[in-house]
């Protein structure tokens, strides 16, 4: 199995300055579950003990799954202005 | 009030890409809104695309299509490495065509400059207001103001929702997971699997000229209390099927789930939706299809924007009354029974799961032979299924 990280690797993204996901981790602390952790194809959240969840956008290949993987209505997802460019699509 | 043009369509994919040459066509002054650097660069699909509606539109001598698809195999894995497996062959079809979006779509929309159309890409809409007889759109570029929208963005419909008018659920998507593989194959082939981990959804792999596209379309809301992460289902499936070769690309994006009963709203004052957006997507089991009905319903609104255009602004329903009338909704319509089955359990894991045990009985020879129907019977009553049900299933799949 190719790991996650090698194959993020191979894409061509612009990464923008601010991240384009906001997460209210007040909620993260006490959900047990983490269905956005199963949900996201790029690895995007990380379960945090301490903080709940950390949020890796640079990963994000803009699905869109972010808008609904989030039960709790703990996320708030926007496009970002660079982001990721298709060679292939 | 004044206007930036008769008609802005936000998104230059396959359905604003068409309905943008419609509208041109139709003499009406036309722009696109495009958030990626160029049409393609964020647009991902399987994918096989049945050219009929293309065909229709444009000149398409000289288009990228990968392969024309000749052979269709089906596989369905039930587990233990048992598997069944069918093919269809036929070297006269020329319905459809393997493509890549990335050089497909950036074609596409060059054969829409030439025609006139105007593309503002790098231009993401991030808002959109109704303000004085028409709708205003928010984007890094400033703003932009027309009497009449189409909405092409996709499946996540940005527009819709920014207006109030839709709510984005788990249980009508789907996520696409996909690589493309440096490895090439001399024959264009579609590969349909299913029975995948349990999950609801289905794989494909199609052959380009010099590589394969392999991925899996899984219900998102089977994915949220799953035990395989999104994030790793590709790579498991790929080796389930056993495809090797070097990654070229890794990618996802989603897919509407609607099905014909269930469909958003198509048309508000001011605004017409059309593809992914508008959720056309039809997958009966067999076939997946979008790209043929994003196109198709781009052109039936480009043709729409003229008589709303002529008549009101404000009532746009002739364009629903349109699309009633084009295959669009004609082959939604017949696809709904197969459709509504396919978001099923029973479909995935259990009916699989049944045809190989009696299947690989049959084959099996150690003795004890029984007939089919006694096998069937057996292994129905084993998995707890209802026999009366099995055959609705299948005069609805069928039917
Ligand atoms: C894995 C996978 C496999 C598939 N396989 C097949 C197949 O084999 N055959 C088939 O026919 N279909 C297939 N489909 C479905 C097909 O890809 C879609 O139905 C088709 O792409 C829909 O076209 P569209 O123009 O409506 O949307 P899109 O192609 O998604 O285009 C939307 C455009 O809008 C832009 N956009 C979005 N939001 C904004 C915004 N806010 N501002 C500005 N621009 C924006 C996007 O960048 C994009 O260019 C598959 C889909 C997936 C994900
Ligand atoms: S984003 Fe939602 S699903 Fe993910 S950890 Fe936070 S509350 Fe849970």
């Amino acid at each position: 199995m190719v790991d996650l990280i090698k194959r993020l690797s191979l894409n061509k993204y612009t990464v923008d300055k601010e991240s384009h996901i906001q997460v209210n981790t007040q909620i993260c602390k006490t959900c047990k579950d983490k269905p956005c952790v199963k949900v996201c194809p790029a690895g995007t959240y990380e379960p945090d003990e301490k903080d709940g969840l950390i949020v890796h956008y640079e990963r994000c290949l803009e699905c869109g799954a972010a808008l609904v993987a989030c039960p709790y209505g703990a996320l708030k997802f926007r496009f970002p202005y660079g982001g990721i460019s298709y060679r292939y699509g | 009030m004044s206007f930036d043009a008769d008609v802005v369509v936000v998104g230059g994919g396959l359905a604003g890409i068409s309905a943008a040459i419609t509208a041109t066509r139709e003499g009406l002054s036309v722009i696109v809104l495009e958030r990626g650097d160029y049409s393609g660069s964020k647009n991902v699909a399987g994918g096989r695309m049945y050219i009929h509606a293309l065909k229709d539109l444009v000149d398409i001598s000289d288009a990228p299509l990968e392969r024309k698809v000749e052979r269709e195999i089906y596989e369905v894995y039930c587990g233990n490495g048992r598997k069944i497996s069918f093919s269809y062959e036929d070297k006269n079809r020329v319905d459809s065509y393997t493509v890549l979006r990335a050089k497909f779509d950036q074609w596409f929309a060059k054969k829409a400059e030439e025609e006139g159309v105007l593309f503002s890409y790098s231009t993401l809409v991030s808002n959109a207001r109704r303000e004085k007889g028409g709708i205003t759109l928010e984007t890094n570029r400033g703003e932009v103001r027309a009497p009449l929208v189409i909405e092409a963005d996709g499946v996540t419909a940005g527009i819709s929702r920014y207006l109030g008018l839709r709510n984005l659920k788990p249980s009508m998507l789907m996520l696409g997971v996909k690589e493309v593989i440096g490895t090439a194959w001399d024959e264009g082939v579609a590969r349909t699997i299913i029975g995948f981990e349990g999950l609801k959804g289905g794989g494909f792999v199609y052959s380009n000229r010099d590589t394969l596209s392999i991925g899996l379309t899984v219900k998102v809301d089977s994915l949220q209390g799953s035990e395989v992460k999104a994030q790793d289902i590709v790579e498991k499936f790929r080796e389930m099927i056993g495809i090797e070769g070097p990654i070229l690309e890794y990618s996802a994006h989603l897919i509407p789930y609607y099905g014909y009963a269930n469909l958003p709203q198509l048309n508000a004052e001011n605004l017409i939706v059309t593809g992914d957006a508008a959720g056309f997507l039809i997958n009966d089991g067999f076939t997946i299809r979008g790209m043929d009905l994003a196109i198709e319903s781009g052109k039936v609104a480009g043709k729409a924007a003229k008589l709303i255009k002529d008549e009101n602004y404000a009532d746009t329903s002739i364009y629903v009354k349109m699309l009633e009338e084009s295959f669009v909704m004609r082959d939604m319509k017949k696809a709904w029974k197969s459709f509504s089955l396919l978001g099923e359990k029973r479909i995935f894991s259990d009916y699989p799961k049944v045809l190989c045990e009696v299947l690989g009985d049959m084959f099996l020879v150690n003795g004890e032979r029984r007939t089919l129907r006694e096998e069937l019977m057996e292994k129905i009553k084993e998995e707890n299924l209802n026999l009366t049900q099995m055959v609705l299933d299948l005069v609805r799949f069928i039917g």
